[in-house]
């Protein structure tokens, strides 16, 4: 019994400048305590376990897994202890170091709170210039704003039961990542036909034409393991923002970025022109199902 | 003797400096050490954006903050000249998903906060059970997703509306999700049903039943918390729902409110730095949040326990658990009004036709947040955001305490701490 | 002497084709009319082409992409936007000057005719290589900031529609000068139309 206690990953949750939206997303997790018990808890800052930040802030633990949320501010103290110092001191030991949300990935929304200093652990929006470049052998993105707690549920069981994690080039696992996050988006087919969403409130319409939906440009993939288990963005009717990119946050969320109402960003990978070619042509059919509401209630009364 | 002390898992940390004569707190004052610079981030924006950033101020009560950015919006609208006609599928839904925040954050005070904070200075032995709170928590999160796409950080209200167009699988799966959450409460924490302990009409009633709450409830009163932690007796609801009454109340007596009168100040905090602001109405402190919005509701056990305990630490608790029924309960009625053949969302101007002030506020899970906006043609001129933890959680000098340096004099360390816990501080929110 | 090949054979109908509709009329000019010029015979033609409307469609489609592959070349090219549009003014021009038969066709059969292309030619069906091309126009001049955002049909009917009004001025003989005197200032007056405020 002890020997498997002592076998087991320990893991310390560290923050920089953060809004916690990360720690609260993760704990929507359905199998948080199982996931939590594969692991021997060193410090969370979301509730009490063996440690204080206070044990903490004067480095004298290590761990093996080290949870980094937030923004990296060289400035930042904690405790009255450079953050600097403590994540470099923690990271050094660690085996894993799992930079949670577009904050720690790559500055994210808080990057401009001290634009000029802030960044991502390994990158500043796409500059692979971040404070611990030097370790990124260990360093797992899961970038997102939040993160959706099945992505960090799925890398700490990953490391649980010591798998291998494939990563893209952003170091981002390719397994949550590779998809986008239009694929499995309940609005698909009006986005082959080019119908567009005439207005917030509607199940019906593409929201990649006039909303600002930038789920065709985005890796993610929360159309294919759902928010909160039950929906996500774009299936209200929100566009995407593409929280989970390095130069999140754009500007202008709402609206879809045009030159002459042609769509600057089209679905990655796709050459404007063959898109334009395919987008002019799917728009000359009008369908008639398309055009309509999805349930038609003033008929079923 | 001055003691600093780092109080974390409050969203966030602080830092408390106690000033102790003979083991008492003589006086405390509070800061809180990380700005992030939400507000300058949000000017020369096009206003739309905010409804992305502000719900990423917090992680806990990020809805809150969607919600009194839509407000301000809807009022600059308004101060401009356009009209903004909600239905009542726009207002309940939108009251709804506000309220499931609030009963996640709830919630995780329970389990993640107050117990096993309460539970390191009684006796009694409290079961600490944390991942309880984040159980029910996701449950209630599941019902803002439904509606809002996901939680945390979602941006599903808009001008004049929502994004959603739920159908009637969707106001069933939300119901379902409701009942899941309401008998938890009832079988886990309440140890009665949700009627009946929302027919309580005194403290007495904890008697006879066995649960985490009323076990929470005999530790409150073996450490004497019905008689520590008084603040000013006074309370602020600003928000207006359907579950508010817009009032301060001195005492027991209510008054007559106008925003006007919130105002900030430079926190004093002479031993350490703070970037927090306290936050006053009409020059004077008042406590806001469940306790505030209980009493302002004429609520028979709460006018019961304050007419016997005033706004102890003990009041501030109870109080808090009450409103998670009484929200839970609120909540079932918005959702069986919920009309799905009403509008998500009606005709609205464009943004850039705005050039207006305009004032957002809600309640959210400690009290009213306030969005103040200037905007020139749609575009961010200047964004103000006083939340609910600047008002109880302010740090002022000796001869005008506010809330919580009041509720923290002339107790132990030990008590102080955990009666700085009772107002639910949100560091995140304070430090905007 | 090499055997023409059947795509060859294609091409010579459709160029053939082209002068009849445009000098004679649509409706006038009959497939006997065609295999004739051609030299074959009626039942070959129909190997060719199962009727006159497929004909038709096929025209256009072959205009457009003759017009779209001209502009793609512009557009590929390392030149300001000012200049792309006298490169397209130019082109758009020398087509008139040179084979009149394929803009006429465009003006005065396929957008005078539009019952023959109802079915299976509508909306950016036949003519999407040539428009493809001119968002890709419109798009990169907004990108490059040189030209104004607005609508696409806005800017597109200006541009075109003046080019097409000019060519039927041409066509009419009204033009007192040669096409080619007023490239210049019509792509200027494009220009100074477009560009960003």
């Amino acid at each position: 019994m002890l020997l498997s206690q002592d076998k087991k990953p320990t893991l310390i949750w560290l923050q920089g400048v953060t809004c916690n939206g990360n720690t609260h997303s993760f704990l929507n997790l359905s199998y948080l305590e199982l996931l939590l018990s594969k692991f021997e808890l060193i410090y969370l800052p979301f509730m009490e376990v063996k440690y204080s930040f206070f044990d903490i802030s004067k480095c004298s633990l290590s761990c093996d897994v080290l949870i980094f949320e937030g923004t990296f501010d060289p400035l930042m103290q904690r405790n009255g202890v450079l953050l600097k110092d403590i994540l470099i001191h923690y990271a050094n030991d660690a085996k894993h170091i799992i930079a949670v949300g577009s904050c720690a990935s790559f500055g994210g929304m808080f990057k401009a709170s001290a634009p000029d200093r802030n960044s991502g652990l390994l990158y500043d929006g796409d500059d692979f210039i971040g404070v611990l470049t030097k370790l990124y052998k260990k360093v797992i993105n899961l970038s997102g704003c939040p993160i959706h707690p099945e992505w960090l549920g799925y890398t700490l069981s990953m490391i649980a039961n010591n798998k291998n994690i494939k990563l893209d080039d952003l170091y981002r696992p390719v397994e949550l990542y590779s998809n986008l996050s239009h694929h499995g988006c309940t609005r698909n087919e009006y986005f082959e036909w080019k119908v567009d969403a005439k207005n917030f409130g509607e199940k019906e319409g593409c929201l990649f034409y006039e909303q600002g939906c930038r789920a065709p440009m985005t890796h993610a993939s929360c159309n294919k393991i759902l928010w909160n288990e039950v929906s996500s963005k774009t299936r209200i009717g929100t566009p995407c923002f593409g929280c989970t990119e390095p130069d999140f946050p754009r500007e202008n969320f709402f609206k879809t970025k045009t030159n002459m109402s042609i769509p600057q960003d089209i679905p990655l990978g796709v050459p404007k022109r063959s898109y334009l070619t395919m987008a002019g042509i799917a728009k000359t059919f009008h369908i008639k199902r398309l055009e309509g509401k999805l349930i038609d209630y003033k008929t079923t009364d | 003797m001055i003691i600093k002390q780092l109080i974390e898992q409050i969203e966030g940390e602080a830092f408390v400096s106690f000033d102790m004569k003979d083991d008492r707190v003589e006086f405390s004052t509070i800061s809180f050490a990380h700005f992030r610079g939400m507000e300058m981030m949000l000017e020369g924006k096009n206003v739309l954006d905010a409804l992305v950033i502000t719900p990423r101020v917090c992680g806990i009560c990020g809805h809150a903050h969607l919600m009194a950015t839509v407000r301000a919006i809807e009022d600059a609208y308004k101060n401009a000249g356009f009209k903004i006609n909600l239905t009542d599928k726009i207002q309940k839904i939108r009251e709804l998903t506000l309220i499931m925040e609030m009963i996640q954050n709830h919630f995780k005070w329970l389990y993640m906060v107050i117990i096993p904070e309460l539970s390191k200075i009684v006796d009694l032995s409290l079961v600490k059970e944390p991942l309880k709170g984040a159980f029910s928590a996701s449950i209630a999160s599941k019902i803002i997703a439904i509606f809002g796409g996901q939680w945390p950080h979602s941006s599903y209200m808009v001008p004049a509306g929502i994004t959603c167009d739920p159908t009637d699988i969707d106001i069933v799966q939300a119901q379902n999700y409701l009942d899941e959450l309401i008998s938890f409460f009832e079988k886990e924490s309440l140890g009665v049903s949700l009627e009946k302990f929302l027919s309580f009409k005194s403290c007495k009633d904890f008697n006879d039943i066995s649960s985490d709450i009323s076990n929470l409830e005999k530790a409150l009163i073996s450490i004497d918390m019905h008689h520590k932690g008084f603040s000013h007796d006074r309370f602020l609801i600003m928000g207006e729902h359907s579950f508010t009454n817009v009032s301060k109340l001195k005492h027991t007596r209510t008054f007559k409110v106008n925003s006007k009168y919130i105002k900030t100040e430079e926190a004093y905090s002479p031993n350490e730095k703070t970037y927090a602001l306290n936050a006053l109405y009409n020059d004077e402190y008042y406590e806001t949040g469940s306790l505030a919005r209980m009493m302002s509701n004429s609520i028979p056990i709460i006018k019961n326990m304050h007419r016997r305990y005033k706004d102890s630490a003990y009041s501030r608790v109870m109080a808090r658990i009450f409103e998670l029924g009484y929200m839970l309960n609120h909540a079932k009625k918005l959702i069986n009004g919920i009309d799905i053949y009403e509008k998500s969302i009606t005709k609205v101007e464009n943004i850039e036709k705005v050039s207006a002030k305009g004032i957002g506020i809600v309640e959210a899970p400690r009290g009213p947040l306030i969005h103040k906006i200037e905007l020139e043609m749609g575009i961010i001129k200047s964004y103000k955001i006083i939340t609910p933890t600047q008002f109880n959680i302010g740090s002022s000098t000796p001869d005008k305490p506010t809330p919580v340096q009041l509720a923290m004099k002339g107790l132990t360390k030990e008590e102080a701490l955990f009666v700085f816990r009772t107002f639910d501080v949100c560091s995140v929110c304070t430090t905007h | 002497m090499a055997r023409i090949t059947k795509a060859e054979r294609k091409k010579s109908i459709i160029s053939a084709s082209l002068k009849l509709f445009s000098e004679r009329g649509f409706y006038i000019t009959t497939i006997p009319d065609i295999a004739q010029k051609v030299g074959m015979s009626v039942g070959n033609f129909y190997n060719y082409f199962n009727s006159k409307d497929v004909l038709a469609k096929e025209l256009v489609m072959y205009i457009s992409q003759y017009l779209g592959d001209n502009i793609r070349d512009i557009n590929e090219r390392d030149i300001s936007t000012d200049e792309k549009i006298y490169e397209i003014v130019s082109m758009y021009f020398n087509i008139a000057d040179e084979k009149p038969e394929m803009i006429e066709y465009f003006l005065r059969v396929y957008l005078s005719n539009r019952e023959v292309f109802s079915d299976g030619c509508e909306g950016m069906l036949c003519v999407s290589p040539f428009v493809t091309e001119m968002m890709m126009f419109f798009n990169d001049g907004v990108e490059s900031g040189d030209l104004y955002d607005q609508d696409f049909f806005s800017a597109f009917g200006l541009f075109m529609g003046y080019l097409g009004g000019m060519v039927f001025l041409f066509g009419e003989k009204i033009l007192p000068e040669p096409l080619e005197n007023y490239k210049e200032s019509i792509s200027q007056n494009i220009y100074n139309a477009l560009k960003s405020r």
